[in-house]
């Protein structure tokens, strides 16, 4: 290999293989628990934003004791089971700047039910009027949604044209949504409200089966799409006056969340910054030793030539090459752990309320480049001054310093 | 014949914890375009300080110092380093490889701070690098690292290294103080031929007198003054 300064630089890194590796594998650690929280912040929020912007609803009116409950419904799929009349759909409906309101309907569990695998999360809803179920259909029958169809979310292992057996009545699995990263949709089973209805009317019928307190014609939730440019404060606030009813908007879900988000991330964060000053300081630190131990090299490297930005560049230019090297060892083996960790990472995101999905590969080799590049800005910083002081050695009075 | 070093009234003061030590007292010395030159002295008489004040490596207190007619104290950090790269050869009285390269390494070096002047491709680099090696006797030693290589092994990859970029001053400190009296005298041939065909100007500052007699001239140094010529 014909010499140049790089390969000088990357000399000079392994002359010292113990103080080089544990050095990377410091700035590995940091850059490996940035990129990691990093990651795992940014999938949450964008599993969030797309979630609900799936969801299709500006506005979501539920009883007003489902509030708290109905916002973990939302995310992780838990049900809420409180029901309001029917009747407010038309009050809604009635308000300037609504475009379109639909119901929807929450059962119980039927848990132990025949032929149901696990918890069953059933929502009725009207396919006449709705518009969040049936546009994010993935697969389904090739003709239209019948009585006894459901639609089955993305978490379930059911699949097209697979028969269920709810209340004594078969059921045929119609289609199956995409991944919302919205937990109410990705573990529900659909069905027609009117059939839901019926089923629930069964349950007093039942067997086994704890009966279900539903009367016909009481919702759970009334999904609310409003008009372009409406004013949709003043449609809330409108829809508010009604002492039995809050309102939920895709923003104070979000709020919710990102609360969660800043708790449960923030202290990683807070303290990933604190190893990032660590870092700096102890590169600041080693790099001072090295110029020390290198005086006599530099100031031979001076008399044949090097000027001082280049013997500067020489020892930024390793500390660059050592972070950048810690930097992307880090980001594989953050990938590594959170792949192997992904099921635990994901059941405990979802124990705090936040849903999750992996970012896209795009954004992961942006979060990866940008935790690669701080830590080269971090081996930059630290070494700034020690390169600087470098540089500036007189060459005779160095040349002679190890005399 | 004109001057390559014109050395005019120069002064060299160290602070020393409060004391002034003259290290150098109004020194004068011209030496022509290929000169081979000796300085002799006692240790601590001045000559090193005078060799790195003349290759651009410490700062004169004051005095004018010339090389091929350009004042270098007054060239700024870059032209300096440049000057030092492609006109002065400099081969030190102690160990000055880096350890990290192997002797053919080493002895290119330099090259890294040529910046593509002389237009010199890495090939022809390190064709003339081991051919300077080769000359030396250390044809079979180019991919030895520094470590693998005894003191007189090493101070004769330091002296290829000061020719490599064919430099018109070749300013050196007891240039043989680790060689036998064989090597010794194949390396003084070898300044010789150098001198003879490049013109090259030789400023050699030992305390051995019998290596300065194979100079053309030889100069004497005595606390930090040039006392004879």
């Amino acid at each position: 290999m014909n010499i140049s300064q790089t390969s000088l630089a990357l000399q000079n890194l392994a002359r010292r293989t113990f103080r080089t590796y544990a050095l990377l594998l410091a700035i590995a650690i940091v850059s490996g628990a940035i990129f990691s929280t990093s990651t795992l912040m940014w999938g949450v929020n964008s599993s969030l934003n797309k979630g609900l912007s799936k969801f299709g609803a500006d506005l979501l009116v539920v009883p007003k004791g489902s509030m708290i409950s109905m916002k973990s419904a939302l995310l992780t799929g838990e049900p809420s089971l409180f029901y309001m009349e029917g009747g407010i759909m038309e009050k809604i409906a009635s308000i300037k700047g609504v475009k379109s309101v639909s119901p929807q309907l929450f059962l119980t569990s039927v848990d132990g039910d025949c032929c149901v695998m696990g918890n069953a999360f059933i929502i009725g809803f009207n396919p006449k009027t709705d518009f969040t179920v049936l546009p994010w259909l993935e697969e389904k029958k090739e003709r239209p949604f019948q009585m006894d169809d459901v639609i089955v979310g993305a978490s379930n292992s059911y699949n097209v044209g697979d028969t269920l057996f709810f209340y004594g009545q078969n059921l045929t699995v119609y289609g199956k949504l995409g991944r919302t990263g919205v937990g109410l949709y990705d573990n529900a089973i659909f069905m027609n409200i009117e059939r839901a209805y019926v089923m629930a009317e069964q349950s007093h019928n039942t067997p086994n089966v704890k009966p279900l307190k539903l009367v016909r014609g009481q919702v759970s939730a009334v999904l609310v799409q409003t008009e372009v440019g409406a004013k949709i404060p003043f449609i809330s606030f409108t829809i508010s006056k009604d002492p039995d009813v809050k309102v939920i908007t895709a923003g104070n879900i979000i709020t919710s969340v990102r609360q969660n988000l800043v708790t449960l991330f923030g202290s990683t964060l807070v303290l990933s910054f604190v190893l990032i000053l660590a870092n700096a300081l102890m590169i600041s630190a080693i790099f001072s030793t090295i110029v020390n131990e290198r005086k006599r090299e530099l100031g031979i490297l001076r008399a044949i030539g090097a000027s001082k930005i280049s013997i500067f560049k020489l020892i930024v230019s390793e500390a660059a090459m050592l972070t950048s090297m810690g930097g992307a060892l880090g980001v594989f083996l953050g990938i590594v752990i959170m792949r192997v960790y992904q099921r635990t990472i994901i059941f405990n995101l979802k124990a705090l309320n936040m849903p999750y999905l992996w970012p896209p590969v795009e954004s992961i080799i942006m979060l990866a480049s940008i935790a690669i590049a701080a830590a080269v800005v971090v081996g930059v910083a630290g070494a700034f001054y020690p390169a600087l002081q470098g540089s500036r050695l007189q060459p005779y009075d160095a040349i002679r310093a190890g005399e | 014949m004109a001057n390559m070093i014109d050395i005019n009234d120069v002064w060299k003061i160290y602070d020393v914890g409060g004391e002034k030590i003259e290290a150098l007292k109004s020194v004068n010395l011209q030496i022509e375009i290929g000169s081979f030159i000796s300085i002799v002295g006692h240790s601590g008489s001045g000559k090193t300080t005078l060799l790195s004040i003349l290759g651009g490596l410490t700062k004169p207190s004051r005095g004018s110092v010339k090389i091929d007619g350009t004042e270098i104290w007054n060239l700024n950090d870059r032209q300096l380093s440049a000057m030092r790269n492609r006109k002065i050869g400099f081969i030190f009285q102690f160990s000055s490889l880096i350890p990290t390269l192997r002797a053919i390494d080493n002895v290119a070096l330099p090259v890294i701070y040529a910046n593509g002047h002389g237009k010199t491709s890495r090939k022809e680099t390190y064709e003339y690098a081991a051919e300077l090696l080769s000359t030396l006797g250390l044809g079979r030693k180019l991919q030895s690292f520094p470590s693998e290589l005894s003191g007189g092994q090493q101070r004769r990859v330091s002296i290829a290294r000061a020719f490599i970029n064919r430099p018109t001053i070749i300013v050196a400190d007891e240039p043989t103080g680790d060689l036998d009296a064989q090597s010794e005298g194949e390396v003084m041939e070898f300044f010789s031929r150098i001198n003879e065909q490049d013109k090259t100007t030789f400023l050699l500052v030992t305390h051995n007198l019998a290596l300065a007699r194979m100079t053309d001239k030889v100069h004497s140094m005595k606390d930090g003054m040039l006392t004879h010529s």
